[in-house]
């Protein structure tokens, strides 16, 4: 188990992966990443184009399955466990794209999203109308009319009703207003107290202001990682992995 | 519900596209265009069976709609589902025919007849379609051309075993007492079973659309049409409702079938391959995964079907062809398929 | 400079190597012996039966691998294969029948007619092959097959509907023609048509493996293999698709043309239905998609299993006589057929020819990786 820089882990990870790997065709994405989350805070995965960040989220949540190696949600073994077993046990998952269902309105996304429609889901309704107002005006349209800044806040907004343990989030950020942004940072660190949060980012601004510790993935495997407040100075290593001046 | 979302009843509604509607209502004046060659009361009655013709078309359609928009599976072998629904029938209404129910049964008893031999292919489509999802399509999810040869194969079997059962000749099907004969309003000749055809079919559509619109799992199958992969990865276990979706799609194709033997008064065991040759023409008109677009094509082709068929019976099934050689040149997706 | 003095490319030796060694290899032998088994078959097997399933799986052989092209090497799923079969029957059919009686170049001119019709219909139908997408153009060619179909039947003026069109051929291949015996053996219109059918159906296979493995062949694999690739390389898919189709389809109509010479009847149901597009494409899968060759495979074994299985079952039938459904179990032998079909599909999807070749590939493999 990776140790951390600057202080040792108290309690265990919410998710291990030990030795993944991971094929798309003939293309060896993932190639060993090893990674314990532990729960309780926000991680950003962090890294270049094509490093492997969405695959390694794709693969826990059991869309493209591991062709090698372990991975462990709260202490069970989720290898290969299908992508609705992997729902079940309590993982959110929010793809970088086609997150939302155009056909369906505002309102049906939101059910759809609900596993059981209950009280204790709809009181989560009232944090999410305060946490992005707009979806209320629009609760009866179909979700293909909204802006993309508004599909994306849709999506993240159905994933924080269904109660996960675990909420995987791919590039929100992607093509939202900077006014956007400082929402969903907003909205992000008002969950991620009881809900750990994977995320993936390129916008370094984001990341930083909403993990608290990253993973740093280069050509299919974890070559760095820490906490966010040593990587936000160290610069050497933006640039080496991030290409940021 | 909360207050606040009890207060979003009234929220905003998408306006109406004008393009899309005007398209509809010069689709709608086209079915008024026979009337130059057909007298009004003729028209009428062709319109009648038209319609009815359509309904029964739908039922076949709405399941092979469903189960290419929701599952990507190519199911060639839903007329076979249909043709046992005939047989299934022909056996129910010869059996209550013993009990005098059928050729000399009252009103009452004549709805019963149907609605029993209805409900029993109903349950016995839904079973073939159980067994044919779970032992052949799950196997070939994804590959088209498996999925054509499979199905065609199936459908092969599905047909010779009816062969084997019932013989390979055709029966003539049993019409009850109260369906026999027609209405003549106004010296419009409406045949009986066709207005029962008509409610059958409407009450199926009002159904079908219930669900979808109404209930969770229209929800689901409605996100599934769309996106497969977000509604598993939101916890729901899409093979089971594809099993169940195919059950249904194929229980609909056997009342469709059932339905169809009274209408004709005969079965044989070709039927299914020509009414899915139907079906698929409507299917592609009205759009893969589209139930409404399977309904509006229905009505569509059934009434084009018997238009023409008055005006050059050898020209008939060729039309409906042309019609869905000229969508897919155009809008290969159909009418209100997703594109 | 003669050409001795540039050097060759690795894959351009390997190649010159492999054509080199192409008349000592064992296939090739095979393939001879092969030709050798259908000059000699009337010789040794005097019953006209055997002709007609030889004759049959000779015609479908070149039919299928025609269609292996357009499925299995280009990879477009269409189901007008048996239209252009039908095409090509009622062409030298009609041609044939409405010349009262005809002359040999009566035959001529209703194969060429044929291939005319084909080449045109082929490139109505691949020009619209690239507009939609795989599935709606499979459906389309569905739908146009069983137009045809349908135009068999109702356009009986010219085709005489479902009566069919009766026909006679000219001069030596003429079923009542005989003159004597030859090697001991009748010499009749059936032998000579046997023949000239034997001749045109090993040009046509010839013809095809040559298609297949010239230049045009091998894009044509890339294509199929990885699409972008190839329109990166610079090919323009649209063509060679074209290309194929055409090839394809014409081959199929005069594959008809044959099957109409051999018959001497076509109606629409024989030569235009969909039973015909399935029998080809259950011959087509047996045999192995895009290996060619598995189109004798397919063909031999389809044709010999339709033509003997109903005696089979005769036997079978005589198991359980007075039973009726017992009875009618035997005598649906297409429900076997059925279960075969469906059997094959989902377990050996390759075919006898795929799976032979896919065995020969890992032997390589394994030798390759001993050394």
């Amino acid at each position: 188990m990776p140790i951390w820089e600057g202080g040792c882990p108290m309690t265990e990870p919410i998710l291990e992966l030990s030795g993944v790997h991971t094929f798309i065709a003939q293309h060896h994405i993932l190639q060993g990443v090893d990674m314990a989350v532990l729960p309780g805070r926000a991680t950003v995965l962090l890294g270049r184009n094509g490093a492997g960040k969405s695959t390694t989220m794709r693969t826990v949540m059991g869309l493209t399955p591991a062709s090698k190696g372990g991975i462990r949600l709260d202490g069970e073994d989720i290898t290969k466990a299908r992508p609705y077993e992997v729902a079940q046990a309590g993982v959110g998952f929010v793809p970088e794209d086609q997150a939302v269902i155009y056909s369906l309105s505002v309102e049906e996304n939101f059910r759809l999203a609900m596993l059981n429609e209950n009280d204790d889901s709809w009181k989560r309704m009232d944090t999410i109308f305060e946490l992005f107002p707009a979806l209320k005006k629009f609760w009866r349209s179909k979700a293909g009319v909204l802006s993309g800044g508004q599909k994306q806040m849709l999506a993240i907004a159905r994933a924080f009703v269904g109660d996960h343990k675990l909420l995987l989030i791919d590039e929100p950020s992607k093509g939202l207003a900077p006014i956007v942004v400082d929402q969903l940072i907003d909205s992000l660190n008002h969950i991620a107290g009881h809900t750990t949060i994977i995320l993936v980012e390129q916008n370094f601004h984001m990341a930083s202001h909403v993990g608290s510790e990253y993973f740093i993935l280069d050509d299919g495997h974890v070559v760095h990682q820490g906490l966010m407040e040593a990587l936000v100075d160290d610069h050497e290593l933006k640039q080496k992995y991030l290409g940021i001046a | 519900m909360t207050s606040q979302t009890a207060s979003l009843a009234g929220g905003e509604k998408p306006a109406l596209d004008m393009k899309q509607v005007a398209f509809w209502v010069v689709a709608g004046g086209i079915w008024l265009l026979p009337l130059i060659w057909i007298d009004p009361t003729i028209y009428m009655v062709l319109t009648v069976a038209g319609v009815a013709m359509g309904m029964l078309l739908f039922l076949t359609a709405v399941g092979l709609t469903i189960i290419f928009g929701l599952m990507d599976v190519l199911n060639l072998a839903h007329g076979a589902f249909f043709a046992w629904g005939a047989y299934v029938g022909f056996t129910i209404l010869g059996a209550l025919n013993g009990l005098g129910w059928v050729e000399t049964g009252t009103l009452a008893q004549s709805i019963l007849s149907v609605a029993i031999s209805l409900a029993v292919a109903l349950v016995v489509g839904g079973l073939w379609g159980l067994v044919v999802e779970r032992l052949i399509i799950s196997k070939i999810y994804g590959d088209h051309l498996k999925q054509i040869l499979i199905t065609v194969g199936a459908s092969m079997i599905m047909a010779e075993i009816i062969k084997v059962i019932w013989g390979p000749n055709q029966e003539v099907m049993l019409v009850p007492a109260a369906f026999t004969g027609s209405y003549d309003i106004a010296d419009v000749v409406i045949n009986k079973f066709r207005v029962a055809a008509i409610v059958v079919g409407a009450a199926v559509y009002t159904g079908v659309m219930a669900v979808l619109l109404k209930t969770k799992l229209g929800i689901i199958i409605r996100a599934g049409v769309e996106n497969r992969e977000v509604v598993q990865a939101l916890g729901y276990n899409i093979t089971r409702i594809f099993t169940g979706v195919f059950a249904a799609g194929a229980a609909l194709a056997a009342v469709g079938g059932s339905m169809w033997g009274i209408f004709r008064e005969q079965i044989n065991p070709a039927m299914g391959e020509e009414n899915l040759i139907f079906a698929l023409i409507v299917v592609i008109i009205g759009g893969m995964g589209s139930v409404t677009g399977s309904f509006l094509s229905a009505m569509m082709v059934g009434l084009a079907f018997n238009y023409v068929a008055f005006l050059m019976p050898k020209l008939a099934l060729g039309v409906n062809i042309l019609i869905m050689a000229i969508i897919l040149l155009i809008r290969p997706w159909g009418l209100l398929g997703k594109e | 400079m003669d050409a001795s003095n540039q050097t060759l490319t690795p894959v351009e030796s390997q190649r010159l190597a492999f054509e080199r060694g192409r008349y000592t290899r064992p296939t090739f032998l095979v393939q001879l012996a092969l030709v050798a088994i259908l000059i000699a078959c009337p010789l040794m097997f005097q019953s006209f039966r055997v002709m007609d399933v030889v004759v049959k799986i000779m015609i479908f052989a070149v039919a299928v691998a025609s269609y292996d092209i357009i499925i299995g090497y280009t990879g477009i799923i269409s189901f007008a294969h048996g239209m252009f079969f039908g095409l090509g029957a009622y062409a030298v059919g009609l041609v044939a029948y409405y010349s009262g009686s005809p002359h040999y170049y009566h035959i001529l001119l209703g194969l060429l007619l044929a291939v005319a019709m084909a080449m045109v219909l082929a490139v109505v139908i691949a020009f619209f092959s690239l507009r939609v997408k795989a599935i709606f153009f499979a459906m389309m060619t569905l739908a146009v097959a069983e137009f045809a179909h349908i135009l068999g039947y109702q356009w009986s003026s010219l085709t005489m509907g479902e009566d069919g069109v009766s026909f006679k051929m000219p001069g030596i291949m003429n079923v009542n023609w005989a003159d004597g015996t030859i090697l001991g053996i009748p010499l009749n219109g059936r032998l000579v048509t046997y023949y000239v059918i034997l001749v045109i159906s090993v040009l046509l296979f010839i013809g095809i493996v040559r298609f297949v493995r010239s230049p045009v062949g091998r894009v044509l694999k890339s294509i199929r293999d990885n699409e972008q690739r190839a329109t990166a390389l610079g090919y323009r898919i649209f063509r060679y698709r074209m290309l194929s189709t055409v090839f394809g389809s014409t081959i199929a109509a005069i594959c008809g043309g044959l099957f109409a010479m051999w018959l001497n009847y076509v109606n629409p149901d024989t030569v235009l239905g969909i039973p015909l597009m399935l029998n080809i494409l259950l011959m087509v899968i047996v045999g192995g998609l895009g290996t060619i060759y598995g189109g004798i495979v397919g063909a031999a074994f389809i044709n010999i299993a339709e033509t003997w299985l109903p005696d089979l079952q005769k036997v079978a039938s005589k198991l359980f006589p007075g039973n009726e459904v017992m009875q009618r179990l035997t005598e649906r032998w297409v429900l076997y057929f059925g279960i075969l079909y469906v059997l094959v599909v989902l377990f050996f999807p390759k075919g006898v020819m795929g799976s032979l070749r896919d065995m020969a590939t890992r032997r390589k493999a394994q030798a390759m990786r001993r050394d």
